[in-house]
Order: C-alpha cells, then structure tokens, then sequence
C-alpha cells in the first residue's frame, strides 16, 4: 500500500441559518427556514505517500479542520472520495481510527487525573496493544525524550508543553499509520517546540509514520516538512516541496538598503516581474545608498504573501 | 469484543472517581439534610392520615423506601448529558468519537467505574445505617442477589435513557432545560421520590409500564420484598419488565444515536 491517503475531488458544504441581527431578527431566526450553504472545502484531491510529513497550510476557517474531519472519519464529504489506509473513513469510523492518531492543539485525550502512565496503560488495553510492543514504544519515547518526570504526574498538574508532549505521544502510542496534529506547538515556549518537533521527525522516521501537520508557526514546516500543501478559502492552492514554495509565486527575495541617513530600508522583490539591479539603480538617483544586503525570503514571509493575495 | 479494554475503563473510572474524594462526603451530608426533610415531611403526613399504615405501608416502610431510594439515586445518577454538552461545546467529543469502539459502549464503561465507587462509599454505607437503625428490617437473602441484578438492569435502563437524551442535546445544542425536565420526570416516576404504592390506582397502572419504574422503584421493591416478589411469580413480571425495557431503549438508542451522528458537525474548524 503505497498511499497512505488519498482524496479525489472532495467537497464539503455546511447548511447553515442565515441569522439576522438584533433581538426581533432573533425571534424571527426561531421559525426562519433560510438556509444558506457554506462551502468549507472545494474540489480538493490529495494524495499523501506512507511516511512523509506534510504541513497542511492555510490562513484561519481555510477548511484545514475541516478536511482532517474528513479524514478522521468525523465528517462524511458531500461529494468526491476519500481512503485512508484502504478504509472508507466515514463508513467505518471505528475500524478507521485504530490505524491514526489525533492531536488537537488545545484538547486533551487524556484522562485529567491520573498520572500519564495510567492514560498510556488504559490507551494500550483500548487499541489492544500487545505488551511487548507496547513496552518497545515507551522504550522508544524514552530514548527520545526525557518522560521520567512526567510520567507518573497527574495530567491535570502538567504544564501545557508537557501536556502537549504527553498528548503527541499517546496519539503515537498505539503505532497508527498516521498521525494528524493539529496546531501541536501552539502556546508553547521556543525550546519545548524544539523538543516536540525532535520528537516528531524521531517518531516519523522510526515508525514511518504518516504525519499530517496543520500550523501556524514557520518554524514547523521549516523543521518538519518536504512537502507542503496550502488551503484557501476551500480550495487547494498549492501542493509541492518547501523548496519549490519560494520560486512558485514569484521568485521572491528581500533587498535591503542602507542609505544616506543610515536606516536600512526593507523591500522585498519578486525577481520573475520586477528587476533587481533596476531598482538599485532608481534608489541611487534619488539617494546615496551606503550598503546593500540581498538575502533569501524566509517561508513565513512567503506564505505571508500567498495568504494576502490569495484572500485578496 | 475485548473484555480486556471494557475491565481497564472502568478500572481507570475507579481511579478518577477515587481523586475526589471530598465530593463523596459532600453528597453523603447532602443526603442527611435531604432525608431529615424528607422525614418530617412524611411524619406529618402519617401523622395526619390517623392510621399506621398508608397505602399498604408504613411509616417506617416509606421511610426505609425512600432512604434506600436516595442512596439507590447517588448511586445510579449519571452526567452523560452534562458532559457530553460540554465535550460537545468544547469539541472534545471528537477524540471519543475517534476511539476505536462504538461511541456508546466507550461513554458506558468509561462511568461504570464511578458507579462501582458510589456504590460501595455510598450505598453500602446507606444501607448499613437502616440495617442498624431498624433491628435488621430488611431480609438477608436471595432478595440480595435479585436486587444485585436488578439494579444491573437499572444502570443500563438508566443509561439508556441518559443516551436518548444526550443525543436530543446534539440538535439543540441546549442542555439545561431538556435534562431538569428527563430528571424530574424519572425522579417523580421512577418512585425515588414518593413511593410509587402513593400513586392514584389509574396513574399507578401507566407508572407501572413505564421504564422509570424500572430503574428505582423495582430494584428496591425487590430488595424489601414487597409486592410479591418473594415469590418466582412476582419476581419474574419485574424482572421482565426491566429485560424488556432494556432491549427496547438499547436499540431505540443507538439507532436514533447512529442516525444523529452522522448529521454531528463539531465546533471549530
């Protein structure tokens, strides 16, 4: 089985009551039967391989959450095909969740009271885990993070990093053949977010696991990803290497110039319209520049700039 | 089905169940204030009635039904719909939605282990107390095993009817109001608050089909041996009801519960 998703022209619309405001529109919103339909996710067709890491990328209500619904087998699309792991996730939720594991950002699985490892053994006798492998895989988290001292805490005493790193590794538990995490570093300090990303490329490349990551934070993708995926507004707007992101909308690079008052002045170029040496050339006209700089753009400024236009 | 994973959720509930500690003893003193009401509200009702017995029992009968009846009710009480209202508000069903088992059976174990915690810190407790204070009123025997096994058949029909109403809160999205109005339909007709032996003959004779009945009202029947369920032939109506009662509301349940959710949208996205 080499894919390990695979969606061909999934669509999802919502029904919702179109509200009207103040308290009369209120009342009449009780008897209303005005129905308008939201498209959360248009005509999207995806196929991931077994093993890759891939950022799923969009600005806010893109139809991110939406399509991992999907995939979970949470929500059944209006229309198109989805197989995860050769299983129909709609049609057979139960059957489907055994192969993946979830993260999402803010919402715990565990059980709040009791010390991880009572989570772990409890998650261990509902997946049916075997032992042996089930010790195997708390060998492997300990060779990759240090998880003595949470262990044996009570999940509701954890800071919200380790609570975090708690939750990626019980989604990781019963080995599934993906993983999505969604948002897993929001709200958390520099290194923690180091320390869950080691975590997950140690995971991935151990396991082969599939991981699906939706994120805000650059620092992500660029630490995880090959391969990226970019929704807006429903519809799939990119779909390729992190390499190839720079040079797909434009060949975009940043010029900065020093000039006669001694500010650095920022200008960020696609070089595919507009030319570099050109407007050096119209700054000098106009003032002295001292010194230049040319330096690559960074992804956040990239997907910065495809987010703005492409909501424009 | 695994045995295995059904023993380690209610295994864990134990454990949760046991972190609050405090939170028994609240609902113990509760309780003692509750029945202290409920003692004088009835002595006066004896008291005016100028016999010893009303409706075939006694004043101590009422009072032994009623005390058994509230520890009977801590015990079986379940938040189902309070919780699934806010794990739905909060998007947090979706992780349940996302174990590997049906839906209902995981809601289901995962509180089976708090029911086993009430039981044994506040029923037995309760049901000490009356054995003390009354010289041994109630009959130790067979009528022990019976109620073990009604008051299974209790949980279940409870839980049954906790489900129904959980999934009528996915569509309104409200919960207060749909669950004061199922607690106090049960509490009126499942005999935790009057005796159903108070009813007037015409409503008894409904009461008495209803599943309500069977999740106070039959558990202790059987235990104080009352209404002929020493006998096989009492006993087997009983239990036929609460069986029957059981089938009827599991398979009403998960069918309207499998049709709604599909139709789920979770919050957020």
């Amino acid at each position: 089985m080499e894919n390990a998703i695979v969606m061909k022209n999934v669509c999802k619309d919502f029904k919702v009551l179109n509200r009207h405001e103040g308290l009369k529109g209120s009342i009449r919103d009780l008897f209303s039967r005005d129905y308008k339909t939201i498209s959360a996710v248009k005509d999207v067709s995806l196929e991931i391989k077994r093993g890759e890491i891939i950022g799923y990328l969009g600005p806010n209500g893109a139809g991110k959450s939406t399509t991992i619904k999907m995939m979970t087998g949470v929500l059944e699309p209006s229309s198109g095909e989805i197989m995860v792991n050769g299983v129909v996730p709609y049609k057979e939720r139960t059957k489907n969740s055994e192969n993946i594991g979830v993260v999402f950002g803010q919402r715990s699985q565990l059980w709040w009271s009791l010390p991880l490892i009572e989570s772990f053994r409890l998650l261990r006798d509902i997946y049916m885990v075997p032992q042996k492998e089930y010790e195997d895989m708390i060998e492997l988290y300990r060779s990759l993070v240090d998880i003595e001292p949470i262990l044996h805490k009570p999940v509701r005493q954890m800071s919200l990093g380790q609570r975090t790193l708690s939750d990626i590794l019980a989604a990781f538990l019963h080995n599934p053949a993906i993983v999505f995490l969604d948002e897993p570093t929001i709200g958390l300090d520099v290194s923690m977010k180091d320390k869950i990303r080691s975590l997950i490329s140690g995971l991935n490349s151990e396991k082969n696991t599939t991981v699906i990551l939706t994120t805000h934070d650059m620092g992500d993708v660029d630490a995880l990803c090959k391969r990226i995926v970019i929704i807006d507004k429903g519809s799939k707007i990119y779909d390729n290497d992190i390499e190839h992101l720079k040079s797909y909308f434009g060949n975009y690079r940043t010029l900065k110039m020093r000039l006669s008052d001694d500010n650095w002045v920022e200008e960020v170029i696609d070089e595919s319209k507009q030319d570099i040496m050109k407007i050096i050339m119209e700054r000098q006209k106009e003032q002295k520049i001292k010194d230049l700089k040319l330096e690559e753009i960074s992804t956040e400024e990239v997907i910065k700039k495809i987010y703005e236009g492409a909501s424009v | 089905m695994n045995g295995k994973r059904l023993i380690a959720l209610t295994r864990a509930g134990i454990m949760e169940s046991l972190q609050f500690r405090l939170g028994t003893f609240v609902t113990l003193f509760a309780n003692l204030i509750y029945l202290v009401l409920v003692y004088f509200l009835w002595k006066a009702i004896y008291d005016s009635s100028g016999t010893d017995v009303v409706n075939g029992m006694t004043f101590t009968d009422t009072m032994i039904y009623l005390i058994l009846a509230t520890a009977l009710f801590n015990f079986l009480e379940m938040f189902v719909v309070w919780d699934m209202s806010r794990s739905i508000q909060s998007g947090k069903i979706i992780l349940d939605l996302l174990k590997p088992m049906s839906f209902r059976k995981y809601t289901f174990w995962s509180y089976s282990g708090s029911h086993v915690v009430q039981f044994v810190m506040t029923f037995i407790p309760t049901f000490i107390v009356v054995m003390i204070v009354t010289h041994g009123a109630i009959h130790m025997g067979l009528n022990l095993v019976f109620f073990l096994v009604s008051t299974v058949l209790a949980l279940i029909v409870n839980f049954s009817m906790e489900m129904i109403v959980a999934t009528i809160c996915l569509y309104t999205e409200s919960t207060w109001g749909i669950n004061i109005v199922k607690e106090t339909i049960v509490l009126l007709l499942s005999g935790a608050s009057i005796p159903l032996a108070f009813f007037p003959e015409a409503a008894r004779k409904i009461v008495d089909l209803l599943p309500f009945r069977a999740v106070y009202d039959i558990p202790l029947t059987i235990l104080l041996q009352k209404n002929g369920s020493t006998e096989l032939s009492g006993l087997l109506p009983m239990f036929g009801l609460q069986l029957a009662w059981c089938l009827i509301l599991y398979v009403a349940g998960t069918l309207f519960w499998n049709f709604s959710v599909r139709k789920i949208t979770v919050n957020g996205g």
